[in-house]
């Protein structure tokens, strides 16, 4: 992605973002069961998409795409890891704004039904795969675990979609998503709650490119210390007598030119 | 270049053994630990699920019609706040819930949630008192709709809820 495509969409986050709070704070009424703490609804909601259908849904097809011989590449894996690691800032989000919410209108931060309990499985979920790829593989092996491990956390999405329906629970049914489709929220109300959904997607849109962009670098990063490691255990066993390095990191003069005193070298390149 | 390949036990004496190896054995038991850390947070998280959200709570119906079974156990009860039914006690509130033609009295401790008001389904948390049909609460939860209608222009700036402007 250009760059300029990309500072292009986080403009649009930012504006979008900022129209959302001005319609959601000024413009939009109150409503009549929740007063003014109705305006979460241009908040809570968007959070949870993000998380659950648009960072879990592209990571699952992501995760397809690489386990699928005819796509597999790792560029869906990192777009996969890039998409895990947003989610789950906005599935903890998406608790945190939820308790918040709930404390004044229910009038509990917390309460072991189906939603909320589903919501908190899927962050440990997702925080599993993070923690998957940490564990130090081949990226090939990894890749292929992680794809995995993707498709089977995904398993809940829908649980925590449908839990509303399938379980008696304290958190309200969908407003606009619900069995015969047709939204419970009207007027500027809707439209704010509409802007809102866009808002938080573009801005999810642009972490993921920043976030996939780091992926790709770090590989990078890893690819190279791997070699400026191998070179200095190998000056190391060239030069039997000679101090040892003491420290690791990337230090290719050290390769180079071993016998020149530390300050020389550090002298020569000015 | 050939060189390049030799084991790591030829690094001559007084070398730190293999950097890179024992980097990625200590970086592979710590995120085991996480990962045991999760699994456990999972085990914890889902017992707690399957023992609580499956049967998250009775209606007024079922919870009369298992009040037998039920003694004085602690259980969710669910039910719509019956008008002219609120009194406000020294410990709480006093009211009834119902569910079609049935009804079931609650005493409350605690003062009642913000949102709590007639016609709303609530949830509370207690138990029979000693096999009386009186149900004792320290808990209520409101639950509110899924709908948002906004009010009436002419009835906006109630004292509670004032608006930001």
């Amino acid at each position: 992605m250009s760059p300029a495509l990309r500072r292009g969409i986080g403009v649009a986050a930012l504006v979008s973002t900022a129209a959302t709070v001005w319609l959601g704070l000024w413009v939009t009424p109150p409503s009549t069961q929740q007063g003014n703490l109705v305006r979460l609804v241009y908040l809570h909601p968007a959070i949870a998409w993000d998380a659950l259908y648009v960072a879990f849904g592209l990571s699952a097809v992501c995760s397809l795409l690489y386990l699928w011989r005819r796509t597999r590449s790792l560029f869906w894996d990192r777009l996969a890891a890039a998409s895990v690691e947003v989610g789950v800032v906005f599935n903890a989000l998406t608790l945190v704004t939820g308790s918040i919410w709930g404390r004044p209108t229910w009038g509990v931060w917390w309460t072991w039904d189906a939603r909320l309990t589903s919501t908190a499985l899927l962050l440990v979920l997702f925080l599993g795969y993070l923690a998957l790829r940490r564990v130090p593989a081949e990226p090939e092996v990894r890749a292929r675990r992680c794809a995995v491990a993707a498709l089977v956390a995904f398993v809940d999405v829908p649980i925590v979609h449908f839990s509303v329906n399938w379980w008696q629970t304290l958190h309200q049914n969908a407003t606009v998503l619900n069995a015969d489709l047709s939204p419970r929220i009207h007027g500027s109300m809707a439209w704010t709650l509409l802007l809102s959904f866009v808002a938080l997607t573009l801005a999810f849109v642009w972490m993921v490119t920043v976030r996939y962009r780091i992926e790709v670098m770090r590989d990078q990063v890893g690819e190279e210390e791997l070699e400026v490691s191998l070179a200095e255990r190998w000056a190391e066993a060239e030069l039997t007598g000679a101090p040892p390095v003491p420290a690791p990191g990337p230090s290719p003069e050290a390769e180079v030119s071993p016998a020149v005193p530390a300050g020389e070298r550090a002298g020569s390149g000015r | 270049m050939t060189a390049l390949a030799a084991p790591a036990g030829v690094a001559p004496a007084g070398v730190p053994p293999a950097p890179a190896g024992s980097a990625a054995r200590r970086r592979r038991r710590r995120s085991l630990v996480v990962l045991a850390v999760l699994a456990a947070a999972f085990c914890y998280l889902l017992a707690e699920g399957l023992g609580n959200s499956l049967d998250y709570y009775d209606t007024v119906g079922q919870a009369l019609a298992h009040r037998a079974t039920l003694g004085s156990s602690t259980f969710r009860l669910e039910g719509i706040v019956l008008p002219h039914s609120v009194r406000r006690t020294d410990r709480g509130a006093d009211f009834s819930v119902g569910e079609g033609r049935s009804s079931i009295t609650v005493h409350n401790t605690g003062s009642p949630p913000q949102l709590f008001r007639v016609g709303l389904p609530v949830i509370v948390v207690g138990h029979f008192a000693g096999g009386s049909a009186v149900f004792e609460s320290d808990q209520i939860m409101v639950k509110h709709s899924a709908n948002y209608t906004p009010v009436p222009s002419r009835d906006r700036m109630p004292p509670s809820t004032a608006p930001t402007r």
